[in-house]
């Protein structure tokens, strides 16, 4: 408190020069958008202070040169050189630099003599300066000398001071940074000295430390900073903690070079910020205020650590001790943070008032903590639009600020945005606005539905029942599920013995250094729950074992996830949640008023007018992917080391002995070696002959029971409780989410709408098909049918298997023999673990909710069993909802079953129709006999789909009026060589254009027959001029050949790549000469590219294009970024990779790390680029049509370039499907692109001049030219989508 | 087990001499004298021209047709010479010597001229003609077959493609019977490592070696190498050195005996670059001047405790595992192996408990190995998939 009031009596007077506003120092962005305006003025000023941060800099380098000579460990400090080293030594005790008490004297004598010619260069200097600069500078004159005289006073206290406060340090040293020696030890840092009057006497120097932040330092009047420099020298105790971090702010201002040594410290930096940040949350989550004092101070007092601290991490502190009200504590704090030199946050103020909030103190005291607020340019109302309060944070908050404005009422929330996109103006306008489509459901039932959703996710783990278990039960696997039931107690509590154990003996070791250590992050879940976390792993290990990094992973991140869902649960999150889904559900159950609201939109309004502000969102806590992994080591280390099985259990003539389940064992590949963890052969067996009936899932990995939760921002959405991110990414990149959030929200309400859109649509299971799917797989599986038979089926191993003895043909029997039963465990755990899901939600309505990938290509979140799957997981999916098939509907379902066969690809749809019933007979005996009929189904591409779609028909037509059949089948309409499409589409190509559909034909055209044609033609001609390889290649050259080759032309494939396709299609080929086999594709690939850019003439120039624009930009050291015409933006995540060195005990792990200043990985930025803007493009597209579908009340899911509908919505779903086409093309896509690049990558306050640059602008402004075809053809294209 | 540092560098005088090797035909022997010397493996000699510097690049430029990969060849006659000494410094008699990739034939008419009686192993069809006329031209004094050392019994189904060849049939052409593991030398090997396989085909010269399988199964051929410095360093690197010290130390030095017979900078060699660069491999800890001619020759005594060729995949296996973390205790590693006591066994063998991986003598390891196969704990089927899988890497 005794703080606030000072700082309150010091009001606005304190730093501020004349005519600079508070907002101006204090909102780094406002400042920065000022300074432009008065930049002339501030200049002159800036470079003064520019040159004298130099001089200080060199002063001080100069002089810890003279003190090397005489005191050795105090050598290092002030050299950046050995800067790294130092921090090393001087993490373990906090106090380790300081010099013996014996050294005092001398130490007091140089930053005196320091200063003191600091002070008189000053003041040459500004003699000098007075007279050249403007009027502005020589105001600022008086004061800075006003300023010298408290300093040289304060000079002279603090010497008689010091000998005190050796005392004091000594005192320290041995109190070990407990909170309360905090008050002796850290006197000056302490809010005690801050108040003692005599200790300082000018009260503007008290806050100096703040000047020297760069962000503010360019505006401040000069003389101050050196008058905080000097002062602070006088004063031994924070020499060093503020050493540090003003070196490098000077060195960032005054030695521009080395940005190398920069951007390798700052991203070092910064994994070490957010480690610290994930500690401190442990604590606040731990409720260990202390331990969160402690672990922060031990920053504060490092002075290599110090310059990580940021305000967050004094907010989370002040939150700990505001949850128990101890308003000392967060004061104390508050304090600290300031006199770092740091500007208090909202946050800051919020986690005060809080506090103020528990313990109310004297009205006072929160008035000049309000006013306090104010005069740091935020407003009341902020803190709960903005601030992320959990549990009753927010009513304390809200109590507090009542003592004072006891009237005051919560903000109204901000009024919603709606997006502008021109593509979506129709979508989001308020006029055309139609209710949303209702589902088949009471809102009762979806209550219900959604407390089953919740009880899952609850539990964490779902276990179900295997497909496999309706097998008879053997009594040998009865024998052996009892023992492994024995084992698996036995392993619990070893486990749980084992982490006890290492939790204790960290413990022990964290209270003397405190840092870098996994002890918080093994407190935060119960024992139990690590142990059975533990224990999943090792139940759904491989017999092959796995990568020590893949399990790792795995229990990290597994561990996270629970702890997230932790913290929903106790900060009242999940309550919200609970309620807000209550109100949503009325937007979609059918016995509710109709509401003309989108999915997001509705929950935005529930929201807010619930007064929930922003605290849906849950605080962003995620953990560096560098702990995630060694959490996880440490896990597996407990693992391996805990878990023991009698090695006589199987053969009980040997003697009993424990030995270990898993064993540690490295691979040995051509670059290096992969450490793996492996069961043990008896555990293995143990397992397969128990042949448990049951499988253990994650929650995440089952279908919702709900309709999911909608997307509102890029962290909430999807699942109730499980943490599901926006967009997919590697492991450790940070880009995407950063970029997601810096993004304004309603930028991305389409995405978000779109996949709102993609994960409402309900499914259910087709019965019948699964059921006979599930006889096959559980008699002995079908290769043809893509049933995966079991291991038991695999062709028996070759003779002498101990075989080190075995000729080589032998072992290479061996070899390939082991290597399929590996695939075929593989294979037949994946189709185990989605029969088994299918089976366990065969009776239920589900929701898939989706997210994307950095290209917005979205996907379903559920891994295993969804509608991107095979053909087998797509044939026993059904829309929940049913339509009627209508006039037309049962055509089309006759031409999809054409379709889906494969056979008459060529053919117009009429005559696809006419084939269909010409076999109608075939149909219905496949319908009606699957296994014992004619089996007509399983000679086609698709089998099981065909199967189903002739169930379907044979139901349809039987029933006496096929076009009023309710039907409930998804219905495919397939873009053909989709990307080719946005190509020819992009570049306007007329040739191109007709050969991928976009012109209307009245049979469809087939891109890849046509570039055979062309390829063939160019050979005649070179045959005929005597081109020996062009005579060879007669008779060789057809669709087949060329085809992989002009797919992966979108793709982005090179002539290296597309040469090694060809030489492998001309290898399959019967007859042709080997000896030609590297000439021949090497021909072949040139002509195939040749003929594409004959007919796609402007798809290769825009392909050049965006290749070498990327190649420029990631020359230039930045990563190529774009945003799709719908608003979302693109990052490329490609990097150099680096990768970091764990050492943990079993193994040292390599760790790829990702951060923002890394440079690009040229290579893959290039290449890469064409296809991902492709794709890009191709995820909008299928956005629009979602979006235009939900405004039709179509049903509609997508697999990428794949829609599917209702077979009476087919017509309607096409016609969108081609306007969004016509609508997104007709956008100047690369125009803004080209505009948006530019404004990127050349903005002018950059540095032009150089060559590159220019290159780059010229590059990024010569956007290639178009052909002529007419974009609005398509919209009559019928084999566009077919 | 080293020979001492040979005198390196023959390059500089080499076109100076080369004049000087040039001999006139000798033919004036007397008959008997012949039959007797070529009874005793030693034939008169031819005296062959040696072709000129500039000749043998050309030739092998030209042979650099086709994508080949990067490999050296002798052009200097002095440094042929001074090969040709070390190869017949042994004692006793001297056995067939099998010369790989001998490309231009400098080393080889060298050696004929010497009166060896030479097989060349030749894999590029470039090389084949000129080869085969100075077959053609002697009277059996040089054999020259196509095909690959490289390449020889490659784990590959199904009928092998020449230049890749089974050594069933190698031996077979040569004429060499297979004999004991105690008996004598059967064959010589000369050849140049080529760089950019040369650790791959010492683990596969390693695997054969312990397995007794492929050349090995005719007994202990003697190789004689050119490899890079730096895998010589690691080949006599000793226990603790850091870095140097690693398997194939280990298995090497147990499995042979390796003498260092010269040294010659990477200057002296011809190489089939385009643009005639010397390509030296970048090495960082290690010293990498040289290529050094070793002789590796199987020790006699390999397989007389409890080492077989039936096992020893599993040891070379146990090796590996050991030296992938040489930092790491022994103890640690022989418990990840669900060794409940390995302290006790580590005492037997008088291993100190707190010993790293890299610490132990090659002999250690044998003497460790064959009391894991004593002790009656060890389940080297556990081991069995990854040692397949470690062999299939090394021999595609």
């Amino acid at each position: 408190m005794s703080v606030l009031r000072l700082r309150a009596a010091l009001g606005p007077a304190r730093l501020r020069g004349p005519g600079i506003s508070w907002s101006v120092l204090r909102n780094y962005s406002s400042a920065s958008a000022k300074e432009k305006a008065s930049r002339s003025g501030v200049c002159e000023r800036t470079e003064l202070l520019e040159v004298l941060k130099a001089r200080v800099k060199q002063l001080q380098a100069s002089h810890i040169q003279e003190v090397t000579l005489n005191k050795g460990e105090l050598a290092p400090l002030g050299n950046d050189k050995f800067q790294e080293p130092l921090w090393k030594a001087v993490a373990p005790g906090p106090m380790g630099e300081q010099p013996g008490p014996q050294g005092g004297d001398e130490k007091l004598a140089w930053p005196s003599g320091w200063a003191d010619k600091l002070k008189k260069e000053m003041h040459i200097r500004q003699l000098k300066v007075e007279r050249r600069l403007s009027i502005a500078a020589a105001q600022l004159a008086p004061g800075g000398q006003a300023k010298k005289k408290p300093k040289v006073k304060a000079k002279g206290k603090t010497k008689t001071k010091d000998k005190a406060k050796d005392k004091a340090k000594d005192k320290a040293r041995e109190s070990l940074k407990s909170p309360e020696s905090l008050k002796s030890s850290g006197s000056l840092k302490s809010p005690e000295s801050l108040k003692s009057p005599g200790s300082l006497k000018s009260p503007e120097s008290l806050k100096s430390p703040e000047s020297l932040k760069s962000p503010n330092s360019p505006k401040s009047p000069k003389a101050k900073v050196v008058a905080a420099w000097s002062q602070s020298h006088t004063v031994p105790r924070i020499i060093y903690p503020h050493g540090k971090p003003r070196v490098l702010t000077v060195k960032e201002v005054a030695k521009p070079p080395r940005p190398q040594r920069r951007a390798k410290d700052s991203s070092q930096d910064k994994v070490l910020q957010q480690t610290m940040h994930s500690n401190l949350e442990c604590f606040l989550f731990l409720q260990k205020p202390e331990e969160a004092e402690r672990f922060l101070l031990l920053y504060h007092s490092s002075p290599a650590k110090k310059r990580l601290l940021d305000v967050n991490a004094y907010n989370i502190v002040m939150r700990c001790w505001a949850r128990q009200g101890n308003l000392k504590r967060v004061n104390l704090l508050f304090s600290m943070l300031e006199a770092m030199g740091l500007r208090p946050s909202l946050d800051s103020y919020a986690a005060v008032l809080e506090c103020m909030g528990r313990v109310p103190p004297s009205t006072k005291a929160v008035h000049r903590c309000v006013q306090q607020l104010k005069h740091d340019g935020f407003h009341v109302d902020e803190l709960f639009q903005k601030c992320l309060f959990e549990e009753d944070e927010k009513e304390m908050v809200l109590k507090a600020i009542r003592i004072v404005q006891p009237e005051y009422q919560l903000p109204p929330p901000p009024s919603p945005q709606t997006c502008t996109s021109s593509l979506l103006q129709d979508f989001y306008s308020k006029e055309k606005m139609v209710s949303y489509p209702k589902l088949d459901f009471s809102v009762q039932e979806l209550q219900e539905r959604f407390q089953q959703q919740l009880e899952m996710e609850l539990d964490n783990t779902v276990t179900i029942e295997s497909v496999e278990s309706t097998k008879p039960l053997n009594p040998q696997a009865g024998k052996a599920r009892e023992l492994l039931a024995t084992l698996r107690s036995q392993w619990h509590d070893s486990l749980l013995q084992a982490l006890q154990k290492s939790k204790h003996s960290m413990a022990r070791l964290t209270t003397g250094s405190g840092h870098n250590t996994l002890y918080p992050y093994l407190c935060l879940l119960p024992d139990e729950e690590y142990v059975a976390i533990m224990l999943q792993i090792l139940n759904s290990l491989s017999p092959q074992g796995e990568s020590l990094a893949v399990l790792a992973r795995e229990l990290g991140n597994k561990i996270y996830d629970r702890h997230v869902m932790q913290r929903k649960l106790r900060s009242r999150q999940l309550e919200q949640v609970q309620e807000i889904y209550q109100g949503y559900i009325q937007l979609l159950a059918r016995d509710s008023q109709p509401h003309q609201y989108l999915p997001r939109e509705y929950w935005e309004k529930l929201v807010a007018d619930a007064g929930f502000g922003p605290s849906l969102n849950l605080r962003d806590c995620s953990w560096p992917y560098v702990l995630l992994m060694r959490l996880g080591m440490h896990m597996l280390e407990l693992l391996v080391r805990a878990t023991k099985v009698p090695r006589n259990i199987l053969n009980p003539r040997l003697e009993p002995k424990l030995i270990p389940v898993l064993y540690h064992i490295y691979s040995f590949h051509s670059s290096g070696q992969v450490g793996l963890i492996k069961p043990h052969p008896i555990f293995s067996q143990i397992m397969s002959d128990a042949a448990e009936a049951t499988l253990t899932f994650n929650s995440s990995a089952i279908p919702m029971l709900c309709p999911p939760v909608p997307w509102i921002s890029p962290n909430f959405g999807a699942f109730v409780l499980n943490d599901t991110k926006l967009m997919r990414f590697v492991d450790g990149a940070v880009q995407h989410q950063l970029l997601l959030e810096q993004c304004p929200p309603v930028n991305l309400h389409p995405v978000l709408d779109a996949l709102n859109q993609l994960g409402n649509c309900a499914w259910k299971i087709n019965q019948p098909v699964l059921d006979i799917i599930i006889s096959i797989f559980n008699d002995k599986g079908n290769e043809k049918l893509d049933i995966p038979p079991p291991v038991s089926e695999a062709p028996k191993p070759p003779t002498s298997p101990s075989g080190s003895t075995g000729s080589k043909t032998q072992k290479h029997e061996l070899l390939l023999y082991k290597k399929k039963v590996a695939e075929m465990h593989s294979l037949r755990m994946d189709a185990l673990y989605k029969l088994s899901i299918a089976n366990y939600i065969r009776d239920k309505v589900f929701w898939f909710p989706h997210n994307m990938d950095f290209r917005g290509r979205t996907y379903p979140c559920p891994p295993y069993f969804n509608h991107l799957g095979n053909d087998v997981t797509r044939a026993i999916l059904l829309f929940a909802e049913g339509r009627p098939l209508g006039p037309k509907g049962l055509d089309w379902l006759k031409i999809h079953l054409v379709n889906l066969t494969g056979l008459k690809k060529k053919n117009a749809l009429q005559e696809r129709l006419e084939y269909a019933n010409e076999i109608m007979e075939e149909i219905l005996d496949s319908a009606d006999r699957p296994l014992t009929g004619r089996r007509w189904w399983m000679d086609t591409d698709e089998p099981w789909q065909t199967l189903a779609c002739c169930m379907e028909i044979a139901k349809a037509s039987r029933s006496p009026d096929p076009a009023a059949y309710v039907s409930h089948f998804p219905i495919h309409q397939d873009g053909s060589c989709n990307g080719l499409q946005h190509y020819a589409a992009l570049g306007r190509d007329l040739i191109g254009a007709i050969s991928v559909n976009l012109m209307p034909c009245s049979v469809p055209q087939d891109v890849y027959s046509a570039v055979a044609q062309q390829v063939e033609e160019f050979r005649k001609k070179d045959a005929e001029q005597g081109v020996r390889i062009a005579q060879v290649l007669q008779g060789f050259i057809n669709r087949k050949v060329v085809k992989q080759t002009v797919m992966t032309v979108v793709y982005g494939v090179t002539r290296y790549g597309g040469r090694l396709q060809m030489e492998k299609r001309l290898k399959e080929i019967d007859g042709f000469p080997e000896e030609y086999l590297w000439e021949a594709s090497q021909y072949l690939v040139k002509q195939v590219f040749n003929s594409i850019k004959e007919m796609f003439s402007a798809t290769r120039d825009i392909q050049n294009w965006l290749t070498e624009s990327a190649k420029l930009i990631a020359q230039s050291g930045r990563t190529v970024e774009w945003v799709t015409p719908l608003g979302l933006p693109i990052v490329q995540p490609y990097y150099r990779s680096k990768a970091t060195v764990l050492n943990c005990g079993m193994q040292h792990l390599s760790v790829k790390t990702f951060y923002t200043n890394q440079k690009p990985d040229t290579v893959k930025q290039k290449n890469a680029f064409p296809p991902n803007f492709i794709h890009s493009l191709d995820s909008t597209h299928m956005m629009l049509t979602a979006l235009h579908c939900l405004r039709q009340g179509l049903t509609f899911v997508s697999v990428h370039d794949c829609y599917w509908t209702h077979a009476l919505t087919v017509d309607v779903m096409n016609q969108i499907c081609r306007q969004q086409f016509v609508a997104l093309h007709s956008e100047k896509i690369l125009q803004d692109l080209s505009k948006f690049m530019l404004e990127t990558y050349c903005s002018p306050d950059r540095e032009t001049r150089a060559l590159w640059q220019k290159k780059l602008m010229e590059q990024l402004s010569n956007v290639p030219e178009t052909g002529e075809f007419n974009l609005q053809k398509v919209m009559d294209s019928t084999y566009f989508f077919s | 087990m080293l020979a001492g540092r040979a005198p390196p560098g023959a390059a500089d005088c080499c076109r100076r001499l080369l004049a000087a090797t040039l001999r006139p035909l000798l033919c004036g022997l007397p008959l008997c004298w012949a039959t007797a010397r070529r009874a005793a493996g030693q034939w008169p000699s031819p005296g062959l021209r040696l072709p000129e510097a500039a000749e043998v690049e050309r030739l092998v430029q030209q042979a650099q047709r086709g994508r080949a990969s990067l490999h050296r060849f002798i052009a200097c006659p002095q440094l042929a010479r001074t090969v040709q000494r070390c190869l017949q410094s042994g004692t006793g008699p001297q056995p067939v010597l099998l010369e790989f990739a001998p490309g231009p034939g400098v080393l080889t008419r060298t050696l004929l001229n010497a009166g060896v009686k030479v097989v060349a192993l030749e894999s590029n069809s470039a090389f084949l003609p000129n080869l085969q006329s100075l077959e053609n031209s002697l009277d059996g004094q040089l054999k020259v077959i196509y095909g690959d050392f490289f390449r020889l019994d490659p784990l590959v189904p199904g009928a092998l493609k020449p230049p890749a060849m089974c050594s069933n049939k190698l031996f077979e052409t040569i004429g060499v019977a297979a004999v004991p593991w105690m008996a004598d030398v059967p064959v010589k090997v000369f050849g140049i490592l080529p760089q950019k396989t040369e650790r791959n085909m010492l683990w596969r010269l390693l695997f054969a070696l312990y397995e007794c399988n492929s050349i090995y199964k005719y007994g202990r051929v003697e190789l004689n190498l050119f490899i890079s410095e730096k895998e010589y360093k690691v080949l006599t690197a000793k226990p603790g050195e850091p870095r140097a010290y690693q398997a194939l130390t280990v298995l090497w030095q147990l499995g042979c005996e390796i003498q260092l017979l010269h040294m010659e900078p990477w200057s002296s060699f011809v190489t089939n670059l385009k643009n005639g660069g010397l390509w030296i491999p970048k090495s960082v800890f290690l010293p990498n001047d040289h290529l050094c001619l070793v002789r590796l020759t199987p020790q006699q005594n390999l397989f007389t405790g409890g080492l077989k060729p039936t096992n020893a995949t599993t040891f070379i296996f146990v090796v590996k595992q050991c030296l992938a973390k040489p930092k790491s205790r022994l103890t640690d590693r022989l418990h990840s192996w669900s060794l409940d006591d390995p302290g006790k066994l580590l005492r037997q063998l008088e291993i100190p408990r707190k010993a790293q991986a890299r610490d132990l003598y090659p002999e250690d390891y044998k003497h460790l190995f064959e009391a894991l196969q004593n002790s009656n704990l060890f389940i080297e089927t556990w081991f069995h998939d990854e040692a397949l899988e470690s062999i299939r890497n090394i021999n595609l």
